[in-house]
């Protein structure tokens, strides 16, 4: 298992004037080996963009970001990433698209087949394998999505508000899901949401950005309440009415709320 | 703009299409202009008809279309297999877009016919000049389609593929190109369109055999009627490629448009 | 021509659109990046040329001139003439006829498919003789118009008009059913008879699908002068084209490509002027 250390990052994008726009300043930030760290903030503040450099799929302007120690500079299979538009590659079945970094890496057939069926059992898919992704639902391609990161063991995932398209009620599904998921498999995981709730709910520690430019604002533990009350064994609306839960949500929502602004 | 009954519509069109046999034959018969400049259309069938047997400027009219499909084959095939890939690349890598792009804009702004002296210079006027001079007319479209195509998908995908390890060709392979189908077909079908014009100007000027020869060679006896057979057979095995590569957009739409 | 629909596709994915990664490895110059590099790569050829050609001679002169050969034969077309008349002459032959059979095919062209497109008897009655004549490329045309009218200007003309008339039909056709009908229908409600409705909605509305075959049109002009020029000629530069193949002049041949090309470049530079003044409204 690997780490990520953001060190001193900083983003600024060319604009058309011939100017900069300072999209990140001066973040730096270890998520630790095995750590489920939450990332929110306002619509602005850089969330997507800390996770592409950590993919590799952006550079920082100024700082490093290390996956295991290693500067990245480009997108390698120790990474995956999961899109909040899901991704999957249309003309691909359930079956082609979760197989499909399996058979980059050059994996025989059959171990293929065994990881492809493995993670169908997970998401409870099974029997979709040879559908095409319009034939699903929102839920179930995101379901296809996650699998298929899971799918070449990445040291590292990267979920950019994966549940983000999907409604409230198979967003909560989901949630649950993804617990399980990532109890029974941990792995070093930088999640970004606009949902505190989510947040709180499936994370060690919540990361708060504030924006112009976007910066470090505070980073809240949920780890110590979360293995205190036993979250992991809860079902999500038996926590979320936890009066513990309820005050680490109130917490963040406030650090966000400072900073929002009318036109979001 | 009312619109038409369905009766009124189709009556018009069978008065458009007898209309217009009408006035060629009318014409042709009226002894307006002389009989050896236009035959009529009952003529041009005829002479249709014998050319599929008899033999004129070395074979007969089936062997002569055969030579021409033959060529317009390779020389499709060749501006597709050369045009798409690079259409692909050229989409995916700014590098080699900034590259090529100069360059492809020069050269396209050269009519493909006036490849044919340097493609009989470099690959003779049997079978590799004509291709060459296809291949010219062929490409451009097949290329600015796929590059088109690559440029539209989505990046997300792409990224996708990439973030799960895939190489460069595989993207080119597995993602760009299923993602452009659409767009190469239609390039496709515009390609071969050219491609038949382009190989009936280079069979014109610079070929021994083959459908364009067939009207040149009656153009230079004098013979209207042949070269009108010989457009006949033009139009209608350009019309067949059209339809086909059509039908072949149409299914490719449906069946990987609505990604 | 790619630039409009790029922006739809990011505008439509919430995320921070990325631009390719090799444009952000290079340094930013005054000049553009693209610019640079397009620069740099016509320049590559040009050395790439003169190396083949002089530095190494591995591509023989009878096959591709060298730089030196082809600044020769430029002289010589310049000041002598090749093929019975100089650069001017030959280039002013051509470029006459193609803007004539142009002319011709646009002045009956586009009023065709006006009509065509505005009223549905038209189009039932004419459509036939188009589907049937369609499939024939315009190149097909040429033996039948030497044999009709000669080698001379005259079946030059012919052809080129042949050529060019189906592209500004087809495109003005399209162009006006494509004109929104809720505009036809407001001029209509604000009174406006059927002359004012042709010139101030259709016509207006149909610009920009008439320029496009306008400029169909001009390039299938092109192609169709100089097939027909090599065919049988006395003056043009496809005459140019085929006397240097005949007497094996690579470099004459290469001047008369470039000339074909620089001539199909400006023509097609001015049909996009006189679009952008005539519809100012598109961007
Ligand atoms: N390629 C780019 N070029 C220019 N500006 C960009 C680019 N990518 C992002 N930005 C800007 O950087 C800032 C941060 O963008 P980013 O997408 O990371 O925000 P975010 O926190 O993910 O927002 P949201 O919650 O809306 O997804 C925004 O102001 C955005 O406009
Ligand atoms: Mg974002």
């Amino acid at each position: 298992m690997k780490d990520i250390r953001f060190e001193g990052i900083g983003k600024a994008f060319p604009t058309r004037g011939g100017g900069q726009f300072v999209a990140l300043d001066d973040v730096t930030l270890t998520v630790a080996e095995r750590e489920f760290v939450a990332v929110v903030g306002p619509s602005g503040s850089g969330k997507t963009t800390l996770m592409r450099m950590a993919a590799g799929l952006d550079h920082p302007t100024s700082g490093q970001v290390a996956v295991g120690g290693k500067r990245v500079t480009a997108p390698g299979p120790d990474r995956a990433v999961v899109f909040q538009q899901f991704a999957l590659f249309p003309w691909k079945t359930v079956r082609e698209n979760i197989a499909f970094g399996l058979r980059c890496q050059g994996a025989p057939r059959a171990k293929q087949d065994e990881v492809v069926a493995r993670y169908l059992r997970l998401m409870n898919m099974e029997g979709t394998e040879d559908r095409y992704p319009h034939q699903l639902s929102g839920g179930m391609q995101q379901r296809v999505a996650i699998a298929r990161s899971y799918a070449i063991e990445p040291d590292v995932l990267l979920m950019d508000e994966p549940f983000g398209a999907l409604d409230a009620q198979t967003r909560t599904v989901m949630q649950e899901e993804l617990v399980r998921l990532t109890r029974r498999e941990p792995r070093t995981t930088l999640f970004i949401t606009h949902a505190v709730e989510e947040a709180v709910y499936l994370s060690d520690r919540v990361v708060v950005l504030a924006r112009d430019p976007g910066r470090l604002r505070e980073i809240v533990d949920i780890r110590p309440t979360r293995i205190a009350e036993g979250w992991d064994e809860m079902a999500i609306d038996a926590v979320m009415d936890l009066p513990s839960f309820t005050h680490l949500r109130t917490h963040v929502w406030r650090l966000l709320r400072d900073q929002i602004r009318p036109d979001d | 703009m009312a619109q038409l009954s369905p009766l009124e519509r189709w009556v018009l069109t069978l008065l458009g299409t007898i209309g217009f046999f009408a006035i060629w034959q009318g014409v042709a018969a009226s002894g307006l202009v002389s009989h050896n400049a236009l035959p009529t259309p009952a003529e041009v069938l005829a002479t249709a008809w014998q050319l599929s047997f008899e033999p004129f400027a070395g074979h007969t009219l089936l062997q002569h279309l055969a030579a021409s499909l033959g060529r317009f084959a390779m020389g499709f095939g060749l501006a597709a297999l050369v045009g798409v890939p690079l259409g692909l690349a050229m989409g995916r890598w700014r590098l080699l877009d900034d590259i090529v792009s100069p360059i492809f804009e020069m050269l396209r702004f050269v009519a493909p016919l006036a490849w044919v002296p340097f493609a009989a210079l470099w690959f003779g006027t049997g079978i590799g000049g004509p291709v060459m001079v296809i291949f010219a007319g062929a490409l451009p479209p097949c290329l600015i389609n796929a590059y088109r195509g690559a440029k539209l998908v989505e990046p997300r995908i792409v990224e996708a593929a990439q973030v799960l390890g895939a190489s460069g060709p595989r993207i080119m392979a597995e993602v760009l190109l299923p993602g452009s189908l659409p767009s190469i077909v239609a390039g496709l079908r515009v390609s071969a369109g050219l491609a038949w014009q382009s190989l009936i100007g280079a069979e014109l000027i610079v070929a021994s055999a083959g459908i364009g020869y067939v009207m040149v060679q009656a153009q230079s006896n004098l013979a209207p009627s042949i070269v009108m057979a010989g457009m006949l057979a033009v139009g209608v095995i350009g019309l067949a490629l059209d339809v086909a590569l059509r039908r072949t957009e149409t299914l490719v739409k449906a069946r990987w448009g609505q990604a | 021509m790619s630039a409009p629909d790029l922006s739809v596709q990011r505008r439509a994915d919430a995320g921070a659109p990325a631009p390719p990664r090799a444009a952000r490895r290079l340094p930013r110059f005054g000049i553009g990046r693209r610019t640079l590099v397009g620069a740099l790569s016509l320049l590559g050829l040009l050395v790439l040329w003169w190396v083949l050609t002089t530095g190494t001679g591995l591509v023989a002169p009878y096959r591709f001139p060298s730089p030196a050969e082809f600044r020769g034969a430029l002289d010589q077309f310049v000041t002598d003439g090749y093929a019975g008349g100089t650069l001017w002459v030959q280039a002013w032959h051509s470029t006459r006829l193609v803007l004539m059979g142009f002319a011709v095919a646009v002045v009956t062209g586009v009023p065709l498919g006006l009509l065509m497109g505005v009223s549905p008897r038209a189009e039932a009655l004419l459509n036939p003789a188009f589907l049937l004549v369609r499939p024939i490329p315009p190149l097909a045309w040429i033996p039948l118009a030497i044999v009709w009218l000669g080698l001379g200007d005259a079946a030059k003309v012919l052809v080129i008009w042949f050529a060019a008339f189906v592209p500004s039909v087809i495109n003005t056709w399209t162009g006006v059913r494509g004109v929104d009908r809720t505009l036809i229908a407001a001029a209509r409600v604000h009174g406006a008879g059927s002359r004012r409705l042709l010139t101030e909605v259709i016509i207006p509305g149909a610009l920009p699908m008439i320029f496009t075959g306008l400029r169909l049109s001009l390039q299938a002009s092109w192609t169709t002068l100089v097939a027909a020029e090599l065919v049988g000629a006395f003056f043009g530069l496809g005459r140019v084209l085929d006397a240097a193949y005949r007497d094996i002049n690579p470099a004459m041949i290469t001047v008369a490509m470039v000339a074909v090309g620089i001539l199909g470049a400006a023509t097609t530079r001015l049909l996009g002027e006189a679009e952008r003044r005539l519809i100012p409204w598109r961007s």
